[in-house]
């Protein structure tokens, strides 16, 4: 029988704050030592109370418009109870009745629509390092503010499934309220899967893969489990409801010891945190500090950039950021120029007085974006080159030059990586350059005299004849011998243009 | 509302507790008395009155994202704990 998978997926998302959600307490634990950031409300010591941290009602304000979502004006915080050594507390803040994140959704790129159900703040918890027979606790995670973002039952592919994660781990990034890093377990994903025969109205019963940290996983996860629960129905068996845990090396899932399963979290309102009531004021002056997302960027550079391209760069947030300012600066620098002129008198205008060509919008953003994705991503140093990236300027200056041919295309390439260089960046793109002799010769009178030098040798003149006589492939030969003669720094094709003319 | 002696057993496996047989049978008789008392207020109509989460009336409390100095360092805290390794609290092991 044909069945049709339905997914939703939990997500918690790690904000970047500078303090832990209830304590002032430094939330970046990142190369620190065990236990070393945490305080008695960590360690829910008695009579210590928790005070909310303002930044995360902000950060959860633009999560939440990052997914379309509506701003609840009003949420509280609730006490979920559970017996772990991960909890000191015995429960867990959360938001489960009020939260402040309401009905949204996510686009993926395909255009799909996946509803988001809400989403609440809440605290992590700590760290458990499992030993043969004992275990450690960490507190340092303790408290951490995170996003609960609980999607509808829209995904209907490990593929969406992948690219739901994929986008929401974008959003993310782009709305600045979490570090976003994956391997370190910034976002964390929850994923409930479950088959009903195709057409059916009532979902199967489905089963929770829970604690998976990359888009592969979930995807690998979800083909997985739609394999084996096909399996069990075609036997006639029933799907148990349960949590699974997944191995990443086998590429399995497992059933987890269900005795825990009895949830009973005894939810009770929090005490200790009033409530949080919004004014709308409030929530549009958070709403516009959202910067673009990666849609708007998708419709900017809609005829600028081919979609597979896009799509590569939009992992890279601040590479967009950066796309972005060398378009507006080249919308700009049209109408600009003149003004320059008047203005700053004294320094010489290079922008646009002596192009060879008129300017095609968004044409440099398009071979800047090109070489991050053929040059750049395929460095072995490209993440660490991508923290820190070259000045809008310089890749202007090095857009410009290619195309007033100044450059050839290899040079742009051997260039364009020398900015990431922590030896030669800062120099500028036209120092770096000239300091590599990459800079060709475009001055046609000075390309004329080395021509004719060229012309004049006697090696050159069975060429000559050869070519005057109709053939035309020695006129290879004789570019490079001009080429020779400029030490590499004539410009090819200025070369043969004025070759074919004086043999003409 | 009737307090079963599994529903003792219940919350002491959610708690942790390890409960004896005789305690069991006290817990059940205590809990079930509390419940009776509280009962009393479903009595009352409350159709019309918003749940009361809060008896300050309090709205927005809310810090500045700061980081403060801590009094109690990393050795005070772990000094209250039972036993600890490496900088880290030990536990039975839990899966």
């Amino acid at each position: 029988m044909k069945y049709t998978p339905t997914i939703g997926i939990e997500c918690h998302v790690q904000l970047s704050t500078k303090t832990k959600l209830f304590s002032e307490v430094d939330n970046d634990a990142r190369g620190k030592e065990p236990n070393s950031c945490v305080s008695p409300v960590d360690y829910a010591l008695p009579g210590m109370l928790p005070r909310l941290n303002g930044e995360a009602i902000k950060y959860a304000i633009r999560a939440g418009r990052a997914m379309n979502c509506e701003i609840n004006a009003f949420s509280r915080f609730d006490r979920k109870h559970y017996f772990y050594p991960d909890s000191p507390k015995g429960y867990q803040i959360t938001q489960f009745y009020q939260p402040i994140i309401g009905p949204g959704f996510v686009e993926l790129p395909s255009g799909t629509k996946i509803r988001i159900e809400h989403a609440h703040l809440e605290g992590d918890a700590g760290k458990l390092t499992h030993f043969s027979n004992y275990s450690l606790v960490d507190l340092n995670r303790v408290d951490t503010p995170l996003i609960e973002i609980v999607s509808m039952p829209d995904i209907h592919s490990p593929k969406d499934a992948h690219d739901y994660c994929k986008e929401l781990w974008r959003l993310m990034c782009y709305a600045e309220v979490t570090y976003g890093d994956l391997f370190n377990g910034n976002m964390r994903f929850d994923v409930n899967i479950s088959l009903a025969p195709e057409g059916a109205k009532e979902l199967g019963t489905r089963a929770e893969i829970k604690n998976l940290n990359s888009f592969r996983s979930v995807e690998r996860a979800a083909e997985y489990e739609i394999k084996r629960q096909t399996r069990i129905l075609n036997a006639g068996e029933k799907v148990v409801q349960e949590t699974r845990g997944w191995n990443d090396a086998t590429g399995e899932t497992t059933g987890q010891r269900s005795k825990e399963e009895a949830k009973d979290y005894r939810y009770m309102p929090e005490p200790d945190l009033p409530p949080i009531n919004l004014s709308q004021e409030f929530i549009d002056a958070e709403s516009a500090k959202l910067p673009m997302m990666p849609n708007d960027y998708r419709k900017k550079f809609e005829g600028t950039l081919k979609p597979d391209i896009l799509e590569i760069l939009l992992d890279y947030p601040s590479l967009m950021k950066k796309l972005d300012q060398l378009a507006t600066r080249e919308d700009a620098s049209e109408g600009l120029s003149e003004v320059t002129t008047e203005n700053e008198g004294a320094s010489p205008v290079t922008t646009g007085a002596s192009d060879p060509s008129p300017r095609k919008p968004s044409s440099r953003v398009s071979l800047i974006a090109n070489l991050f994705t053929s040059v750049l991503l395929a460095e072995e140093k490209s993440a660490e080159y991508l923290n820190d990236l070259p000045s809008t300027n310089d890749l202007k200056d090095l857009a410009e030059m290619n195309e007033k041919k100044e450059l050839s295309s290899t040079a742009t390439k051997e260039v364009f990586l020398k900015l990431f260089d922590p030896q030669m960046k800062g120099r500028g793109t036209k120092t770096i350059a000239k300091e590599l002799g990459l800079v060709q010769e475009n001055d046609l009178g000075a390309l004329e005299k080395i021509v004719d030098t060229v012309l004049a040798k006697p090696e050159t003149q069975k060429a000559q004849a050869d070519y005057k006589a109709g053939e035309q492939k020695v006129i290879g030969f004789l570019v490079g011998q001009v080429m020779k003669a400029s030490r590499g720094k004539a410009n090819p094709s200025a070369v043969q243009e004025i070759l074919r003319k004086k043999l003409a | 509302m009737e307090i079963k002696c599994e529903d003792v057993k219940h919350l002491a496996d959610l708690s942790n507790f390890s409960l004896p047989d005789k305690e069991i049978v006290a817990l059940q008789n205590d809990l079930q008395d509390i419940i009776k008392y509280i009962s009393q207020l479903d009595e009352l109509d409350t159709k019309n009155v918003e749940p009361t989460y809060q008896v300050f009336e309090m709205e927005n409390v809310w810090r500045e994202d700061e980081i403060l100095p801590q009094e109690a360092d990393r050795e005070a805290l772990l000094a209250l704990t039972k036993e600890e390794k490496d900088h880290q609290i030990k536990v039975p092991k839990v899966l």
